[in-house]
């Protein structure tokens, strides 16, 4: 058994439970083989003095839910070699919020263009300065704080 | 001619990829070797625009999601949010929101069977879709006010009644349904060239369909017989009789009869829940609009709810105040295009359009 920080739930009865970012991947991998066989999403929020990991995990024979939080700086353990849906999701949280995902196959934005600058649902990200996307022929297209030709 | 691995582009601009997917595939002559899905050119970041304003201002956003079923993203967004500060919602309200669902549920898997149809080049099955998804939107005009967007449900019941117009017409509607319905089907199931070009492609196992957590009629189709309605009953699907098809074969043309199945049971929810609306009150008294956009909330809340592609759901956290600390939408699209890999590995460069259809993609949820 792989202790658990504290436990909390959702409004409409979802239970939460904080692990320390260590025990993360063997903690995961000790719900699946109870039976949360399912990963909804993987997301994160910003509290601005540190990141949190979320992971929606349902149980397909039971209908359990279970929402499992870590707290991290920027890193977190990946977890494509349980659920091969995790690749997509947590590129997703590289993209918008900055989280690292350590052994993921693929670690690139999946959202926005490669080389955007920061990372938009951090709190400090400045919504008032634009970007713009030049396309470029061989497909490596760049982005750039003047408009030049770019959208 | 020596063996070569040949890099094709499919979109993102191309009729059938239902919006602006991109999928680099590598062909070996005919083969799919691999393939690997680029998404993102609609991205607009709802998530961050929610976390701008107020609770009730986050609907617009909903709607935009998944906009041939918008309804069903309001649901989801609008549940959570009270559960969140605990507003009670009357009866009629909820029944009422219960038809609409349904009826936009039945709007988008019409909307998909003729794309569907277009990406296998039949062109006679989609001016029958769209005749009767014509139908379902003028309802929905006559109730909402609006065909395709609607900001019909707040928070604390809904915009406005139902009117005994529209109640005619669902039932003008519901008379014809089945017969039409059949029509469609049979358009399809009796071509020979559908069925040939359908079965035994893009075959998920159930294995793969958890790994990638696949939801909704892919789910489904691939013998797994799951549905949020039932799982986890909401609204008030406990009081309601329908079954969840289910099809063992995991290939696009189990896809199809399962969302054809879909439609009829939906249709007979609309039917049921006309004749069981209660008298009352559509929205809470308690709550004027104004009040509500300084409602103060905090916790965590997640109602999920089953939209016509999958599990919707979003995740709310409150810090207190009047604007949602973090909003974070869980598509159902989103994880099923990931399975495109899987899916397409070994079969036919022809099989691509089929296979990609069969998910049901709309392009507002995937990149958000």
């Amino acid at each position: 058994m792989i202790p658990v920080e504290s436990e909390s739930s959702t409004k409409n009865g979802i239970k939460i439970v904080y692990v320390a970012k260590e025990n993360l991947l063997a903690f995961l991998t000790e719900k699946k083989e109870q039976g949360f066989d399912t990963l909804l999403m993987i997301t994160g929020v910003d509290y601005r003095d540190h990141l949190e990991v979320l992971y929606h995990l349902l149980s397909s024979k039971t209908n359990e839910r279970l929402i499992v939080k870590t707290k991290t700086n920027e890193e977190v353990e990946s977890v494509t070699s349980l659920w091969k849906g995790a690749n997509w999701h947590e590129r997703e949280a590289w993209d918008l919020l900055g989280i690292k995902f350590l052994n993921h196959p693929n670690l690139t934005r999946i959202l926005l263009p490669e080389g955007w600058v920061g990372h938009p649902l951090r709190k400090d990200y400045p919504m008032d300065k634009k970007q713009y996307v030049n396309l470029a022929d061989d497909g490596k297209d760049r982005v750039s704080f003047e408009k030049s030709e770019g959208y | 001619m020596e063996d070569k691995i040949v890099e094709v582009n499919f979109g993102p601009q191309h009729p059938s990829t239902h919006g602006v997917l991109r999928i680099k595939v590598k062909l070996d002559g005919e083969i799919i070797v691999d393939a690997q899905p680029v998404i993102g050119y609609l991205h607009r970041n709802a998530e961050k625009l929610s976390e701008m304003g107020g609770y009730p201002k986050g609907m617009i956003y909903m709607d935009r999601l998944d906009y041939v079923a918008a309804l069903n993203m309001e649901l989801g967004y609008v549940m959570s949010v009270e559960q969140l500060m605990d507003v009670q919602v009357p009866e009629r309200a909820l029944w009422i929101r219960m038809m609409m669902v349904e009826l936009n549920r039945i709007a988008s898997h019409l909307i998909w069977l003729g794309t569907h149809g277009l990406d296998m080049g039949m062109l006679t099955p989609f001016f029958y879709c769209f005749s009767e998804r014509e139908k379902i939107l003028r309802i929905f005009d006559e109730i909402t006010g609006s065909r395709l967007l609607y900001n019909y449900f707040a928070v604390g019941g809904v915009y406005s009644d139902i009117t005994p117009k529209s109640v005619e017409m669902i039932k003008e509607w519901y008379g014809n349904f089945y017969k039409r319905l059949e029509e469609i089907q049979s358009i399809f199931a009796k071509s020979y060239i559908y069925v040939q070009r359908t079965k035994n492609v893009g075959k998920l196992s159930a294995e793969d369909v958890l790994s990638y957590g696949i939801t909704g009629p892919m789910q489904r189709a691939s013998g797994m017989k799951r549905d949020v309605r039932k799982d986890n009953p909401y609204l008030f699907y406990d009081k309601i009789n329908f079954d969840v098809p289910t099809r063992g074969e995991g290939d696009v043309y189990a896809r199809f009869l399962v969302r054809i199945e879909e439609m009829r049971q939906s249709a007979s929810i609309v039917n049921q829940v006309v004749g069981k609306i209660p008298q009352g009150d559509f929205y809470n008294k308690k709550y004027s609009k104004p009040m509500l956009v300084r409602l103060k909330a905090t916790g965590e809340s997640y109602v999920p709810t089953e939209s016509p592609k999958g599990e919707f759901g979003v995740h709310l956290i409150g810090d207190g105040s009047s604007i949602p600390y973090r909003v974070r939408i869980r598509s159902p699209s989103f994880a099923n295009l990931s399975s495109i890999p899987t899916m397409l590995k070994g079969y036919k460069i022809a099989d691509l359009t089929a296979s990609v259809s069969s998910i049901d993609p709309v392009f507002g949820e995937v990149d958000r």
